[in-house]
């Protein structure tokens, strides 16, 4: 009978689950949506960061001689450079304006004699590190044609050896973008739980289950159990879309990693997590409005911090401390581990710990906070 | 055997208030006693803020911490035998309004440990006896406020307790409505129901139940015959005042 009843209990909260209009588009369609535009608004940061982008360049060349015409030829060869064509009627602002182009380079006439120097105008919203990428490459382009030397680059191969190490830090945008948007949807799961649970306080439906012979702890777990499964059923759907539908739409790549089988324990830990968040807010809401109010805040906040909303790499150091207060940040982590790391379970469990802790900090408040009737 | 018999109950909202001084207004409840009769239609009557609905959110369980004894056909109020003789329809209509008439007598018919068979049987019988049986598969949300109470009332009718507490049953709706939930009370009172009413129409309380008790600030002010009482609301005002309750 005891199994009926949380049969019953559980079917009950679905049943009003599936019935409310806003909890299906908040659950599953906004973290799909969110995944969507911001993993194609991070690929121009990613492809910043990581594999670079070239210059759109407009260079102009009014001297003829042989030297300004290797110049010319040199810096339109690079792979740092994409040379364009400038439109008619634009000047270098309005270029800069429209997006058409970042740079302009003009070798005057007598540049190749020293009477004129070349002149560069950058737009001014480049990255820094653009603008002085661009400056080297003319400044030893330049100085490869006045020492007469064919290539720069070749003569100094023997004095400089490059072992950078391949990127494990920095997320790709669907990196960042699936796990991290699946994380914030699964605390928004706060919004529905601790409304749905305030409502049946304030209706007093919740009393009167309490007037039959019932367990308490069987009424709690009859209210946690549908929310904990709707979150795995959450990452679920969201790995899903990520593997088979937004490579598609966004022409991203997207890999599970070398221990897919990880994400398992770690998803259990999250859903676990981000129902002791719901069941938190519940117990210290009032009213149903302070409840949705508390939620929304807990997980944008939480969100802006832990690193979903901007990927934890790129922020400032303090910015990369404050977040570690965060328990969406521990959860990103432990997801970027797999799909980025592909690291051993042993890197990912102390994540998976203080992910633990905060879900027991949030039962025990609950637990001291709240009020059945 | 008493169907209910309450003694010497004192209960404060106030976890800190010391149970074995009963006094002041921290009280809730003070030294209260009352008994029902099996087969009695019992009238609990008292103005607002009285201690009414106190007192049934105890004797259901949902209030404890409270000093004195409750029991329900011999047994103590929290214990499952207890529990299962009571039916209880709350004053604030307190049904999953997503949920059809049939899924919400399912899961209270599920909590008081009805069988499949049994569940489906009374969900009929009690949404036939309150005139809702053609709604059964609609949504509560889309209920008037007289199908919602009568709802209510199904609820607390569906596991066929022994003794039936109705806090303000009819407050809301409208006659045709009101006259249907007194005309199945007195047919599930002919069955052997007790019943406690706490009501604030005092003509149906009257025509209604054969006992009174009148509460008033937590205490009991009368307790006896209805049919010793005249007229029920003179008597009422009589003992509790006229001066406005809005404390």
């Amino acid at each position: 009978m005891i199994f009926k009843k949380l049969k019953e209990l559980i079917r009950k909260e679905i049943l009003v689950l599936a019935r409310d209009r806003q909890t299906i588009p908040i659950l599953f369609i906004m973290p799909v949506a969110l995944i969507l535009f911001l993993s194609l608004a991070l690929q121009g940061v990613y492809v910043d960061k990581i594999s670079g982008r070239k210059i759109l360049l407009v260079l102009e060349n009014a001297s003829h001689t042989p030297k300004a015409v290797l110049l010319e030829k040199k810096i339109s060869t690079s792979k740092l450079i994409q040379r364009i064509e400038r439109p008619a009627g634009f000047d270098n602002d309005k270029l800069f304006e429209y997006g058409k182009a970042q740079a302009a380079i003009f070798i005057p006439e007598g540049f190749d004699d020293g009477a004129k120097p070349l002149q560069i105008q950058f737009d001014p919203v480049l990255d820094a590190g653009y603008k002085a990428a661009a400056r080297a490459l003319i400044t030893s382009l330049t100085a490869e044609l006045v020492m007469g030397i064919d290539d720069i680059e070749a003569l100094t191969s023997n004095f400089i050896i490059e072992k950078t190490k391949k990127n494990r830090d920095l997320p790709g945008p669907l990196q960042q973008s699936v796990p991290g948007w699946s994380i914030f949807a699964m605390f928004f799961i706060a919004i529905p739980m601790s409304i749905g649970f305030l409502r049946e306080k304030n209706d007093g439906t919740l009393q009167r289950i309490f007037t039959y012979p019932v367990n308490v702890h069987l009424i709690i777990l009859g209210k946690l159990i549908p929310y904990y499964l709707i979150n795995l059923i959450q990452f679920a759907l969201m790995i899903i879309v990520g593997i088979y539908i937004m490579p598609y739409i966004t022409n991203l790549p997207f890999a599970l990693g070398e221990h897919p089988w990880h994400l398992i324990p770690i998803t259990v830990v999250v859903a676990a997590a981000s129902t002791g968040f719901g069941v938190m807010v519940a117990s210290l809401a009032r009213s149903p409005e302070q409840a949705s109010a508390l939620a929304v805040t807990g997980a944008i906040l939480m969100g802006a911090s832990g690193g979903i909303m901007v990927p934890h790499v790129v922020m400032p150091l303090m910015m990369k401390k404050l977040a570690m207060i965060s328990p969406m940040y521990w959860a990103h982590q432990a997801y970027l581990d797999v799909f980025l790391r592909d690291a051993a379970f042993s890197f990912i469990l102390p994540k998976l710990a203080v992910l633990t802790l905060f879900a027991l900090l949030c039962f025990y408040i609950a637990g001291r906070k709240v009020k059945w009737m | 055997m008493k169907a209910l018999e309450i003694s010497g109950i004192t209960f404060s909202y106030n976890p800190l208030a010391d149970k074995s001084v009963a006094g002041d207004f921290e009280y809730a409840l003070r030294d209260f006693s009352m008994s029902v009769d099996c087969g009695q239609i019992h009238a609990l009557l008292g103005p607002n803020g009285a201690g009414k609905t106190t007192l049934m959110r105890l004797i259901t369980g949902q209030l404890r911490g409270y000093g004195g004894d409750i029991n329900i056909y011999g047994h103590k109020n929290e214990d499952k035998e207890a529990l299962i003789a009571i039916g209880y329809a709350p004053q604030p209509v307190s049904l999953f309004t997503a949920l059809t008439a049939m899924e919400n007598l399912r899961i209270f018919g599920v909590m008081a440990g009805l069988s499949d068979e049994r569940l489906k049987e009374r969900s009929t019988e009690v949404l036939e006896e309150t005139g809702l049986l053609s709604y059964a598969k609609k949504r509560t949300a889309t209920y008037s406020g007289g199908m919602l109470r009568r709802l209510n009332l199904a609820v607390a009718l569906l596991h066929s307790p022994r003794l039936l507490l109705l806090d303000e049953p009819t407050v809301g709706v409208d006659p045709q409505s009101r006259h249907h939930i007194y005309e199945t009370l007195k047919k599930m009172n002919a069955a052997g129901m007790a019943i406690v009413l706490c009501t604030h129409i005092m003509d149906e309380a009257q025509r209604l139940c054969s006992r009174v008790t009148l509460l008033d600030k937590g205490a009991v002010i009368y307790s006896g015959d209805m049919n010793k009482i005249d007229n029920l609301e003179k008597f009422f005002l009589e003992r509790t005042g006229r001066g406005l309750r809005d404390e």
